[in-house]
């Protein structure tokens, strides 16, 4: 056993450079290290090249570190080609491309192996990656430019997903990918797009994500996989944002144009929305979309484009019905008027318009009329609700008008009729006229 | 002068009785914001592997009956934009419709985009009343 006490430690300036962003100094690490790891912290401490001394620096925050590995596990004995004397393994230096799959691979395939650790981890990612772009291009091409383990998961520096830092925290994912997915030299050479990062970044889900911090919003990994990754076939995309968009799903693969769509060749949803840059979609899109994808194959002059027509109106009257409804409430509301019941039916018009933009994948204007029709009768009450609350807010203005008035009048005559009865001589026995007095 | 002086106490009695009146007989009409309601149904009229929507201010809470016959209520917006929950009793979670996202019974989000769970509250029957409060 190495006794870290006792070895002598020339650290270089690199070292302490790297540790700057750490919290632990190198004499922790080295009295931190596993027994077996001891003799690789020293001496990878004492490198010039930064290369070789970060490992060692940025494992201490490891994932593998915290579940008690260190560099005898992944490496093995044996330094420089020699072999690990009781398990005979070599020493894995920096393995190749195919190397870190295999390697990450023979443990996180490992179902028994990896149970130790978190019963709950997925084993199939070796298997996921097989399949992928990426792992075909590598393990059946030779491709070793493609993506591996450690190009999504650095290594020695691998943080939980859920970690901020991470490079796999859902708010870093896009630029993980682009990292590759965005470079010209790597993508150009094998026909792809350079722009779906800034796409993404520019669509709905990319400012849901960016804008509002809202990290449940889907990122490239839940459209395309993580370890499996490759593009949704056009077959596919439906069910790809149906698992998020369930009732649009469902009112599509109800109309008839899904087997058109597979027909002509068209990749369902995307075939309207777009794939990266998807806009956040209002009314107002519904009639452009119609000019843009509908007339591909309809004729504008179709009837079918009067229906598309008055379901975006529909959909703009609720929207603007809810809007007045809403603020002539809120206006009842600060107006200290008692109106809960009708913002809580009003609550669900939100959710009758969800509804409603949903059906329009039915592309039947009857369905989406039936689904809003309900919307515009909350609107009209809620609308109604809130005038006679104002109603009855003015009534009381007017009411406490009225009562000061009476109040004042009632004051200032008490006050003349105080006055009037003083102003009534007394006799000098103290006595009030016969006539006065019965008046008062 | 006497006749302005009758007139204007009249006057001031109608103004202080009519609130008092409208106080004693009030409209029909909830209270704006509440830490508990007693929900307008009966607990033996709410099947098992159920669910209903109530009001709870002006916002929708849920009460679920479960599959065992326990009341659990929870806030029925959505925590991921707000849409109205609702009770699936063919896979026994509360689900919303707008992403697709899944809570289990005991609001947990277990699936979608949901981020975080549904706000829990407490719920307890007394007699044929059900008195959902919230927690805190």
């Amino acid at each position: 056993m190495i006794r870290v006490a006792h070895l002598p430690v020339v650290i270089t300036v690199v070292a302490p450079l790297i540790l700057a962003g750490s919290a632990a100094g190198p004499g922790a690490l080295l009295a931190q290290a596993r027994p077996g790891d001891a003799a690789c912290v020293r001496c990878h401490l004492e490198q010039e090249e930064e290369s070789l001394v970060r490992p060692v620096v940025r494992f201490e925050e490891d994932v593998h570190r915290a579940a008690g590995l260190g560099c005898l596990d992944c490496h093995g004995l044996g330094h420089e080609g020699g072999e690990d004397p009781a398990s005979g393994l070599a020493f894995l230096s920096k393995p190749s491309a195919e190397e870190v799959v295999r390697f990450c691979g023979s443990c996180h395939s490992d179902a028994a192996y990896m149970r130790q650790f978190n019963p709950s981890l997925r084993v199939d990612q070796l298997q996921e990656y097989r399949t992928s772009v990426h792992g075909r291009l590598l393990l059946e091409e030779g491709d070793t430019t493609v993506a591996t383990c450690v190009d999504c998961h650095p290594a020695h520096e691998i943080l939980p997903p859920s970690d901020p830092e991470s490079s796999v925290y859902p708010q870093r994912v896009a630029d993980l990918c682009a990292s590759c997915h965005a470079d010209p030299a790597l993508m150009e050479p094998r026909g792809h797009e350079t722009d779906e990062s800034d796409d993404y970044r520019e669509g709905v889900h990319g400012q849901l994500m960016y804008e509002e911090g809202d990290i449940s919003a889907p990122t490239c990994n839940d459209c395309h996989g993580n370890h499996g990754a490759a593009p949704p076939g056009v077959s596919s995309v439906g069910n790809v944002c149906g698992e998020c968009h369930t009732t649009m799903a469902e009112f599509f693969e109800q109309s008839a144009h899904e087997e058109w769509f597979e027909a002509e060749g068209l990749a369902g949803c995307a075939a309207c929305h777009g794939n990266h840059d998807i806009s956040p979609p209002d009314e107002t899109t519904i009639g452009l979309r119609f000019d843009d994808v509908c007339t591909q194959c309809h004729d504008p002059r179709d009837p079918v484009a009067l229906e598309f027509t008055a379901m975006a109106v529909f959909l703009t009257e609720l929207q603007e019905e809810h809007e007045l409804s809403l603020a002539a409430l809120e206006e009842a509301e600060n107006a200290g008027m008692e109106v809960s019941t009708a913002l809580f039916e009003l609550d669900e018009v939100s959710t009758v318009l969800i509804r409603a933009r949903s059906a329009i994948h039915s592309f039947n204007y009857h369905t989406v009329e039936e689904v809003l029709e309900p919307g515009l009768e909350i609107t009209e009450a809620a609308a109604q609700r809130a005038e006679e609350a104002m109603e009855e807010h003015r009534f009381r203005r007017v009411g406490l008008g009225v009562f000061a008035g009476i109040v004042l009048s009632l004051v200032l005559t008490l006050l003349l009729k105080i006055r009037q009865l003083e102003g009534v001589p007394s006799r000098s026995d103290g006595t009030i006229p016969a006539d006065k007095g019965a008046h008062s | 002068m006497d006749w302005l002086l009758g007139t204007s106490l009249g006057g001031f009695l109608v103004a202080v009785f009519y609130p008092v009146v409208s106080y004693i007989i009030p409209p029909e009409t909830a209270e704006a914001s509440a830490r508990s309601v007693v929900l307008g149904f009966n607990p033996l009229d709410v099947p098992r592997n159920s669910g209903q929507i109530f009001k709870f201010g002006s916002r929708p809470g849920i009460l679920v009956r479960t599959p065992s016959g326990e009341f659990r209520a929870f806030s029925a917006r959505c925590t991921h934009l707000d849409c109205t929950v609702q009770y699936r009793d063919d896979i026994q979670h509360i689900w919303c419709a707008c992403h697709n996202g899944h809570f289990d019974l005991a609001g947990r989000n277990i699936a979608g985009p949901p981020p975080t769970p549904l706000e829990a509250y407490d719920v307890n029957v007394r007699g044929d009343q059900i008195v959902v409060s919230r927690r805190g």
